[in-house]
């Protein structure tokens, strides 16, 4: 089941958590759903590269955790975006889109 | 930047709680995944089971998380000791083994470390020292003199210093010994005679006042004088109005125009070539005075010589213009070719010459100690870690990457070789004091040893490396063979994995080899010592006083009236009840060497220069040789009767004998100086006697008596008492015998010959007694590394011992079989042993006498002896093993 999903690139996966986040506070497990929806099963955040991203993304200062309460009225640790966080964003969103764009342009020429 | 380091501070300093929220969020996230999938249909523990896989090694994902919070390194370092001090707390025997081996190491080392650095490393007390160099002559090739270093003739002193390009100053200097008289008692001054640039070769100025002109180091004006540090304090109250005031030396008056910084003590009779009559120490210095013009006949050359090379010149560019200059003296003085060769030696090679290699010896055995004693924990950690091998499997499967392991292993170590160090360090606290109590006075500087800045980082350093050095390869070779067997085993314990096995028999193994060559070598100077003080240095040190006494020239201006002096002090001295004979010398033995001059043996043609037989020239006074107790062999000794108008007569000593008219009677045969014009008859031979060092081997000696106006100056000589009982209690009387004489005549340097004796051998004890404590060092640590290895093989072993008990095998079978082992293992250390010291203790043949360095009785005790030992270590846990109850034993495993 994992086989028919996407390989994350290389460097795409803050991009990914930090555009999930701009919609609004979410704690990992819905970080990770909320992947997987949008993207319609094409893409997989691994448990084990979320975490450790959650965390040197909270070091950078890009995202701020708080502790809320989760649907299940259980204690969660919510993630949310800071302002530099957003800079980033924008930033990454404007680079990944020049570099589709291009790899796209090269696959269509060749 | 901000927001980093609050955050990692945060991480660093609220783990506990870092750590509890990451534990709940990763719980959290479990459980929402569960949920999802019991939701979707899936049972519970299907469910459960499909999310743990889907997390992979939940403590791998911790150990990322951390990582990603970017204090990883310096937190685990905080988890590791933590965790180090809690396992070392819990075995109490393996943590006190191994600090205390290592605090016997690392405060050895630092010891001596603190030792070589105020002799060796430490910059010497002279600006520029490196410019600074003593080039002594050389005598030449195949001409054997006595002495290796040779002083300059005024001709060629005074020729160099005004042509030289490569030196800015070029000075000479002479010991001497003045009697300072007027107010207070009359003593004896440590006097250097010094040439007008001797301050500025050396880079030293006085501290109040100035040093000599080229003006006043002429003859007739040097009337003026420097004081040492020491002596203004002392006798001049540190008054500094002392300069301009004149002082009596030797009955005149000597203007003071100086006075030495603290400290300058230049030159020290222990730092020079033993050749030369330097004072212990110089109390002042006046200026040498060399007269221009001619060599008289007969004049002496005796001067020491220091120079400064011009800034930027090196050594190696002042040795070339010697050389050049000696080839220019050849061609002037065609007959004494050859004797024109010097050597520019270095100022700190000067002053460290005779100390420098004991030191690395020393060096060398207490690097050997480290290394048993790294060798020893490292196998202490080795054998631990195979008990532990089954906590690092379990770990490493559980998701601790193999470096990770390694880095807490090596992490243990350092913590334990870091107790250590904090151990050693003061125990050299504990050693330095030694070293400064029982330390012999004439090894330069080792009275500045302390426990400074360097030493302390050398502690550091040796402990940190040696724990890396002893941690590393146990660590590597246990987490290398947990990965795969320690689970697989099922058993507590890795049995006989081999490659640890191996490890560890080397380790053993070359501990015993070491320890061995080290006892070797502390034998080899043990048998050496023995020698030394048992050796015939051709006197009888015991129940003799000797002294100094220095004649002015003032008030005994001419050789008549000095012999009549000395004649009188010596029948005073006879006449004391207690003394059996009295007599004196230029030097008494082993108070310094004498004057070497070239002899004329007749019918004995000499056609060059270099084949002139030469021989230490030596007054002496009849009576001498019964004082201090060297034996006649043949012929007669000096009488009374031997005065200036009877036939001149002279005494040669055995090696003399030997050399010069070998097979022959020597009684009878003629010997002459190059200053008289007579030839002496030779009356009688006397033993060999040693003059400077316990070990050299005497050269020919000529004795002429003092009554027969022998060339030189007798103005300073030295006596010999010997007496009945006490030497010390006939002190007061030979001062009296003296003093009724003449009351202003200071006695210098009174001593007992025995003391003189004693610190000769003062230097060669001191490093015996590091050496062989070094030795006994080592063997202990070897002997604790042989004693853990067999008592581990025994626990190893516990099941097999039991089935063979229980199967009948009789207990001393059991004993043999542990022993044998241990016997395997010293065998084989000691033969390598064996073959390391005969390849490498040859470097010692310098330090030896009367012993070779490949001493077979040495080794051989030796080897018997360690092995001995050995086995003792070994037989308490084979005792052990031979207790085995069969029951509990196959129960254990």
């Amino acid at each position: 089941m994992a086989s028919s999903r996407l390989p994350l690139p290389q460097g795409t996966l803050d991009l990914l958590i930090l555009r999930t986040l701009s919609l609004r506070p979410e704690h990992g497990w819905a970080i990770a759903e909320r992947v997987q929806q949008i993207s319609q099963n094409a893409l997989q955040i691994p448990q084990g590269s979320l975490y450790p991203a959650l965390h040197r993304l909270e070091r950078r200062g890009w995202i701020r955790a708080s502790w809320g309460v989760s649907d299940h009225n259980r204690r969660a640790k919510y993630y949310e975006l800071t302002r530099a966080g957003r800079r980033r964003l924008e930033s990454g969103e404007t680079a990944w889109r020049k570099l589709a764009s291009a790899v796209g342009r090269i696959l269509e020429a060749v | 930047m901000l927001t980093d380091l609050l955050y990692r501070l945060r991480a660093l300093c609220r783990r506990r709680v870092v750590e509890a929220e990451l534990d709940e969020e990763l719980r959290a996230h479990h459980d929402a995944a569960v949920r999802k999938h019991v939701e979707a249909g899936v049972p519970r523990e299907a469910a459960e089971r499909r999310v743990r896989l889907e997390f992979g090694g939940l403590d791998q994902l911790k150990e990322e998380c951390r990582d990603a919070r970017g204090v990883a390194p310096l937190e685990t370092l905080l988890t590791d000791v933590a965790y180090a001090g809690r396992l070392l707390r819990k075995d109490r025997a393996f943590a006190a083994i191994a600090i205390a081996t290592l605090t016997l190491a690392i405060g050895a080392s630092t010891t001596v470390f603190s030792v070589v650095n105020a002799i060796l490393l430490e910059p010497l007390p002279y600006p520029d020292a490196q410019q600074v160099v003593l080039p002594w002559r050389l005598a030449p090739r195949g001409v054997d003199v006595g002495f290796r270093d040779l002083p300059w003739g005024r001709r060629e002193f005074q020729a160099f210093s005004q042509q030289t390009k490569t030196f800015a100053s070029f000075a000479a200097f002479v010991g001497d010994g003045l009697n300072l008289t007027g107010d207070g008692e009359a003593v004896r001054l440590g006097t250097a005679r010094v040439s007008a640039g001797f301050f500025s070769a050396l880079g030293v100025p006085p501290a109040i006042g100035r040093a000599f002109t080229t003006a006043e180091d002429q003859p007739g004006r040097e009337h003026e004088v420097i004081l040492g540090h020491r002596l203004w304090q002392e006798r001049f109250a540190g008054d500094p109005a002392v300069v301009g005031r004149a002082i009596d030396l030797n009955g005149a008056p000597y203007v003071v125009i100086g006075v030495m910084p603290a400290g300058f003590a230049f030159p020290r009779a222990a730092e020079m070539p033993g050749s030369f009559s330097f004072p212990k120490e110089p109390d002042i210095w006046v200026p040498l005075a060399l007269p221009a013009g001619a060599l008289k006949r007969g004049e002496p050359s005796e001067l020491a010589v220091v120079g400064r090379l011009r800034p930027g010149v090196s050594v190696r560019e002042g040795q070339a213009e010697l050389d050049l200059f000696a080839r220019q003296m050849e061609r002037e003085f065609p007959q004494a070719k050859g004797w024109f060769d010097a050597d520019a030696r270095p100022l700190a090679r000067q002053l460290t010459g005779d100390t420098r290699r004991p030191l690395l010896l020393i060096l060398g055995a207490v690097f050997l100690v480290l290394l048993i004693a790294c060798s020893n924990v490292a196998n202490l950690l080795l054998t631990r870690s195979m008990a532990r091998a089954r906590e690092l499997g379990l770990r490493s499967a559980l998701g601790a990457a193999r470096g990770r392991l390694i880095r807490q292993l090596v992490t243990e170590s350092v913590v334990l070789s870091a107790l250590g160090g904090a151990g050693g360090v003061l125990l050299a606290i504990e050693g330095i004091a030694c070293v400064k109590a029982f330390g012999p006075a004439s090894i330069p500087r080792l009275h500045d040893v302390s426990l400074d800045v360097p030493v302390l980082l050398f502690a550091f350093g040796a402990s940190l490396s040696t724990g890396i050095a002893f941690g590393l390869a146990p660590a590597v070779a246990s987490v290398r063979r947990s990965l795969g067997s320690a689970l697989r085993e099922g058993s507590g314990r890795a049995i006989g994995s081999a490659a640890g096995t191996r490890l560890r028999t080397a380790l053993l193994i070359s501990q015993i080899a070491l320890a061995l060559v080290l006892v070797i070598a502390s034998g080899l100077l043990v048998r050496t010592f023995v020698h030394l003080v048992r050796a015939d240095g051709g006197f009888q040190a015991a129940h003799v006083v000797t002294f100094e006494l220095t004649l002015p020239p003032s008030a005994y201006p001419d050789t008549d009236r000095i012999v009549r002096a000395y004649g009188a002090a010596l029948d005073r001295l006879r006449s004391i009840p207690l003394v059996q004979a009295a007599g004196l010398g230029e030097t008494v033995p082993m108070g310094g060497a004498g004057e070497s001059t070239g002899v004329r043996i007749p019918h004995r043609p000499v056609t060059r220069d270099d084949e002139r037989p030469f021989a230490n020239y030596t007054i002496v006074s009849p009576g001498f040789f019964a004082a201090v107790g060297t034996p006649l062999l043949r012929g007669r000794s000096f009488l009374e009767s031997d005065t200036a108008d009877s036939m001149p007569v002279a005494i040669v000593n055995r090696a003399m004998a030997e050399k010069f008219w070998p097979g022959q009677d020597v009684v009878g045969k003629a010997v002459g100086i190059p200053i008289a014009p007579f030839d002496m008859t030779i009356v009688g031979v006397v033993a060999d006697v040693k003059h400077v060092t316990l070990r050299e081997a005497p050269g020919p000696e000529v004795y002429v008596p003092y009554t027969q106006k022998p060339w030189p100056s007798m103005q300073t000589m030295h006596f010999a008492v010997r007496v009945n009982g006490e030497p010390a209690a006939s002190i007061a009387a030979v001062r009296a015998a003296v003093a009724a004489v003449d009351p202003r005549l200071p006695l210098a340097n009174v001593a007992t010959l025995s003391a003189i004796v004693d610190d000769a051998a003062a230097q060669p004890r001191f490093w015996m007694y590091l050496v062989s404590a070094f030795g006994v060092v080592a063997l202990v640590l070897a002997c604790v590394g042989l004693y853990g290895a067999i008592s581990y093989a025994v626990i190893d072993r516990t099941a097999e011992i039991g089935i063979r008990l229980a199967l009948g095998a009789q207990r001393g079978e059991i004993l043999r079989l542990v022993l044998r082992q241990g016997v395997q293992w010293t065998a084989v250390g000691v033969a390598v042993g064996l073959a390391a010291a005969f390849a490498t203790l040859r470097m010692m043949a310098s330090f030896l006498y009367g012993v070779q360095a490949t001493d077979a009785t040495t080794f051989f005790a030796v080897a018997i002896a360690l092995f001995a030992v050995a086995i003792a270590a070994c037989y308490v846990p084979a005792r052990r093993a031979t207790r085995v109850d069969p029951l509990v034993a196959m129960r254990s495993s």
